[in-house]
């Protein structure tokens, strides 16, 4: 006579998973909060869904935080080392954030700014976790199979991160600018492959894209 | 004078009964595994009302749960007559069985939102070392679970599955919960 009661516990344990996996599924649809989406040309970040978990365990947990993040406000500055900039923009549990190093590489990442917990990803894995506060937001970016820490503190305008987009010729052109204290970082994409950005006017968003005129506009947590 | 045939030792193969339970404890970890690094973080999920935000749901369903396994591991220590001066009271094995089956139903929840949420993450030590011990922890659980249906394991093998799950099950609140309260202190 076999128990039937540990098989039970673990039948049960796998309906409450699956019925938690339905649930997040529709929260995530309904909220389109999602992750990565991104400016950048391969991006179209589906989220899987199919292949029911098992039983159900996992990686990582809790946030951190402390005292209470503002509801908007703008990170910016150099990643540790001061190899790059970084840049990150949080509203209303929404985050955009910008890695760029002015040259070769840079990354658009969107997600979630909830309880003090950064979580944001972007094309090609790129991804970003860290904490924030009133003050200051800390964490780690992988972006292009390298890694970046960074502390920065929060700024005010004309110091944050702008954007602009256009297609150009037929190619789509994105532009990232982070200014902070009068001093810019940024990097022009066509078609995905990287180059120096103009000189962008952070009064009235003037700036170039592949040689055409457009306007680049501060960007906030809510998404690009 | 007649020596003894018992003495030859008759190969005990009461262990390989755990052949089975082991196999598909694995199977459950590595497709926990496999899920968690495949699938995209959404960075939300189905959320609890009541408290503050998601991470504060989760750190005290697993705080929950680590308390219902302490009991597990004191209920252990009665049952096999471990415990100094404690004789094992008759509903010993019925406080066991449930107090198991809500630290196993609190940490599900748990774990669900990080593998939808968060997913497969080695960012740092302590983040890789909860992903491994999540997918390790519901595979050890599983096994142990397939081995209570079988009879005649080694003596050692409940006690030695138990003892992995709880130090699973520990290794996760430390590097999940207990972070958090000494980063965040303690909120609801």
């Amino acid at each position: 006579m076999k128990h039937k009661g540990p098989l039970i516990t673990l039948l049960a344990g796998l309906a409450v998973a699956a019925v938690l996996l339905v649930l997040s599924m529709n929260a995530t649809n309904s909220s389109k909060t999602n992750t990565a989406g991104n400016a950048a040309p391969d991006g179209a970040v589906t989220v899987t869904l199919s292949a029911a978990p098992l039983v159900s365990s996992p990686p990582k947990t809790a946030a951190p935080t402390t005292a209470t993040a503002a509801a908007q406000a703008t990170y910016a500055g150099s990643t540790n080392g001061g190899a790059a900039s970084i840049a990150i923009a949080v509203r209303d549990g929404k985050a955009v954030a910008y890695l760029c190093d002015g040259n070769r590489t840079e990354a658009w990442l969107q997600g979630t700014a909830t309880g003090g917990q950064l979580n944001l990803t972007g094309a090609r894995e790129a991804r970003l976790t860290g904490t924030y506060d009133a003050a200051a937001a800390k964490g780690t970016v992988v972006a292009g199979g390298r890694t970046w820490t960074f502390s920065v503190v929060q700024v005010k305008a004309p110091s944050g991160l702008y954007r602009a987009s256009a297609t150009v010729r037929g190619a789509q052109v994105v532009g990232g600018w982070i200014v902070v204290n009068g001093k810019t970082v940024g990097i022009t994409t066509v078609d995905g492959e990287p180059g120096p950005a103009s000189a962008i006017d952070t009064s009235t968003g003037q700036t170039t894209l592949a040689g055409e005129p457009v306007t680049a506009t501060p960007v906030d947590g809510s998404g690009l | 004078m007649t020596v003894d045939p018992p003495t030859v030792p008759t190969i005990d193969r009461s262990a390989a009964k755990l052949l089975v339970p082991v196999a598909v404890g694995c199977a459950v970890s590595l497709a926990i595994g496999v899920y968690a690094k495949v699938h995209t973080p959404t960075g939300i999920a189905v959320n609890v009302a009541g408290f503050s935000s998601p991470q504060t749901v989760k750190v005290w369903l697993a705080t929950g749960a680590f308390l219902f396994a302490i009991a597990q591991l004191v209920s252990a220590l009665v049952m096999y007559g471990k415990w100094p001066g404690v004789r094992a009271p008759s509903w010993i094995g019925m406080f066991h069985r449930w107090s198991g089956r809500i630290a196993f139903l609190l940490a599900v929840p748990v774990a669900m939102h990080c593998l939808y949420a968060l997913g497969f993450s080695s960012y740092d030590t302590r983040t890789l070392a909860h992903s491994l011990l999540g997918c390790a922890f519901f595979g050890a659980f599983t096994v142990k679970m397939l081995s209570l249906r079988k009879s005649g394991l080694p003596g050692w093998a409940l006690p030695l599955l138990g003892g992995l799950v709880f130090a699973g099950l520990t290794g996760l609140w430390l590097t999940s919960s207990l972070w958090f309260f000494t980063t965040s202190g303690i909120t609801f």
